[in-house]
Formats: structure tokens, C-alpha cells, sequence
């Protein structure tokens, strides 16, 4: 199959990419062959996800790793945006627990840039991934919530699908120099 | 540098070389920023680039933990406009973009800090004032850059209490 050659798979091929090829070729991947991620390579994209800086160096996250299907159906009905989970390896539900904060806030943006390693250090590895919102959709989080039973103050932010890309994008350039102010607005 | 060892290496640098970022770095941060995924891809976001002395010293009287942009090189603000991302996604999706330009500094040997504004108020309308932000546009952070003059090595973070399978 091309696309097996064109993404050997990381345990046999031990892929090493550039930081800036990493962030600058990230892209959303919704289609998976349905092959399982090892355990120890899902571990080391949660170590990246918890090298993220937080504010006070609080590190408010839980993760939940969802290896079994039925979940996986269940969190279909409840996102309609994770339909890529069917052939994913697992999903991976980053969650905030606000009492965790010594500095009150800044949880949002705690766990947001807690995801955005884990998707690249997914992405490093040769895996794809999509990233699947949650919270602040009042109904999804519930959902979720009741789903995976999660504690009272425990908030899900976002599913994340990961699995063994069947699938190729390019690197998209988004570079808008009109977002760009110098000195001021 | 190799991506993991980027991401596992990455520290806040908050003490700096006397010297100044090129541009073409900047926007290489920049570019770095904007790849960052955004909800349904609405790419809220604006930065400011700073690298005027007294512009930074200004900064320092309002925001208290930011003493370190005395000597930087830069600071970028980043911003989301609110008319793009009308949700609050437009803090995740900022957030993103911040990290990956903490993350891409690192990797090409500079150092930073993520220095937070919102959702404090009086940060976010001293730093609305001092650089003529629109009201439609939230500042989320400003990140301080430079040639780092300290080093740190990794912090071991992976915590296994955090991790549950399947269910909490």
C-alpha cells in the first residue's frame, strides 16, 4: 500500500523529525488504518503533553486514554466531529481539574498548550491526529463527563483522535503578514 | 533540533544576551505561531511585535511578573480577534499558536516566556492602552524573547497519577 510507504511505521523505522518541519507540517489527519499505537509511544506523546509550560508552573491536567471501542462509539454520539475514531488507536480526552490552580485563570490555556505538544510530538512520531473540541460546549461536556465518569470539578477541553495515518497532507501555509502589527496595532 | 527533544527541552528563559533577534527569526516564530490548528481552521489570531525599549519598559509597570523584558530582545503579543472566533475557542486556539512559538524558539536557540494576560483585566486594558488595540481584539499573552543567557535542563514532569485508562 503507498501509504505504508510513505509513513513507515515508527517502531520499525524510528522516525526523527525537525522541530520546525514538526510545527510547520502539522496537519488535522481523520483517516487511520485502524492499527494499534503501542502503549510505550502513547506514553511518550503524554510526557510531551506534560512538558507544556503553565501558568505557575501548575500543570492542572488528567488525560484519558481510550483504547476501547465502545468508548470510542459513545464519544461519536456525543462529539459528531470525531467520526475518525472509528479507525483510530485511541482517544485521548485532555481534562483540567481547576482546583489544582495556584494561580486562578489560566486553566484554558494550561491544558490548550498541554495538547498542542501532545498533537506534534503525535505528529513527530509519524502518528496523525485530530483535535476535537469539547469544552466550553456545555452539552458535549456533560456528556463526556458522565461518560468517563470524571469528578465533579474535572472539565474535558477536547477528544483527541490519534492513530496510523491513511492518509497525506502537504504543509499548509497559513502565513498572514496582514496578522502582523509592528511596534502597535 | 529533533521535535521531542524540542517539546521534553523547552524551558521559560527569562534571562537574556544583549543582542538583538533578526527579523527573518521573527518570522520564522511567526509562521511557526500561525501553523497552529485553530477550531473549524478560524485562525483567530494577531501578534504585535515589540522591540522597542521603552515600549517593553512600559510593560514592566503594569505587569509585575515581566521585569525580564528590561533585557530582551522582543515581545510578542498575541491576540485574538473576537469578530473571527465570536467562542471561547479563540483562547485555545491562541494558546496553540503561543506554544508553538515558545516551542520554535527553543529549537532555533532562543529563549522565552509566556507572560499571561487574560483573563486579568487589568492586564489586558494596560496592554490594550499602551499598544492601541481595537475592542473587537483580547490580548491573551506576551511572549518575551531573546539569546538566552541561563540554561536549564528538562524538567521531569510525566506524571502517571494524571493518566487514567479509559475511564477516571
Amino acid at each position: 500500500m503507498v501509504i505504508g510507504f510513505l509513513y513507515p511505521h515508527p517502531t520499525l523505522f524510528s522516525i526523527k523529525l525537525d522541530a520546525m518541519k514538526a510545527i510547520l507540517g502539522r496537519r488535522s489527519i481523520r483517516k487511520f488504518t485502524g492499527e494499534t499505537i503501542p502503549d510505550t509511544d502513547i506514553k511518550k506523546c503524554l510526557e510531551a503533553a506534560m512538558a507544556a509550560p503553565s501558568a505557575c508552573n501548575q500543570q492542572p491536567w488528567h488525560f484519558v486514554v481510550a483504547k476501547d471501542k465502545k468508548t470510542h462509539e459513545k464519544v461519536m454520539e456525543i462529539q459528531p466531529y470525531t467520526k475518525m475514531l472509528e479507525q483510530a488507536s485511541v482517544a485521548v480526552v485532555v481534562c483540567a481539574d481547576p482546583d489544582l490552580q495556584t494561580c486562578p485563570g489560566f486553566w484554558v490555556q494550561d491544558i490548550t498548550a498541554a495538547t498542542e505538544n501532545l498533537l506534534l510530538a503525535v505528529h513527530a512520531m509519524g502518528y496523525g491526529a485530530t483535535w476535537c473540541g469539547l469544552y466550553p460546549d456545555d452539552d458535549r461536556v456533560w456528556k463526556i463527563k458522565e461518560l468517563l465518569g470524571l469528578p465533579k470539578q474535572v472539565m474535558p477541553l477536547n477528544v483527541i483522535a490519534i492513530g496510523v495515518p491513511d492518509e497525506e497532507k502537504p504543509p499548509s501555509e497559513r502565513y498572514n503578514e496582514e496578522r502582523v502589527h509592528y511596534e502597535k496595532w | 533540533m529533533e521535535a521531542i527533544d524540542a517539546i521534553m527541552g523547552r524551558r521559560s528563559i527569562r534571562r537574556y544576551k544583549d543582542k538583538k533577534i533578526p527579523d527573518e527569526t521573527i518570522t520564522k516564530l511567526l509562521k511557526a505561531a500561525m501553523n497552529a490548528p485553530s477550531a473549524h481552521n478560524k485562525q483567530p489570531w494577531h501578534f504585535i511585535v515589540v522591540d522597542d525599549k521603552e515600549a517593553m519598559k512600559k510593560i514592566t509597570e503594569y505587569h509585575q511578573y515581566s521585569k525580564m523584558l528590561e533585557n530582551a530582545s522582543h515581545a510578542i503579543i498575541v491576540l485574538g480577534d473576537n469578530n473571527i472566533q465570536t467562542t471561547d475557542f479563540w483562547i485555545h486556539d491562541t494558546s496553540a499558536a503561543t506554544e508553538n512559538i515558545l516551542l520554535a524558539a527553543h529549537a532555533m536557540g532562543f529563549g522565552a516566556v509566556w507572560l499571561g494576560v487574560h483573563p486579568h483585566k487589568p492586564l489586558i486594558e494596560g496592554t490594550k492602552k499602551l499598544f492601541n488595540i481595537p475592542d473587537h481584539v483580547t490580548p491573551l499573552c506576551i511572549i518575551s524573547l531573546g539569546y538566552p543567557e541561563e540554561t536549564k535542563s528538562p524538567r521531569e514532569n510525566y506524571n502517571p497519577e494524571r493518566v487514567h485508562k479509559n475511564k477516571w
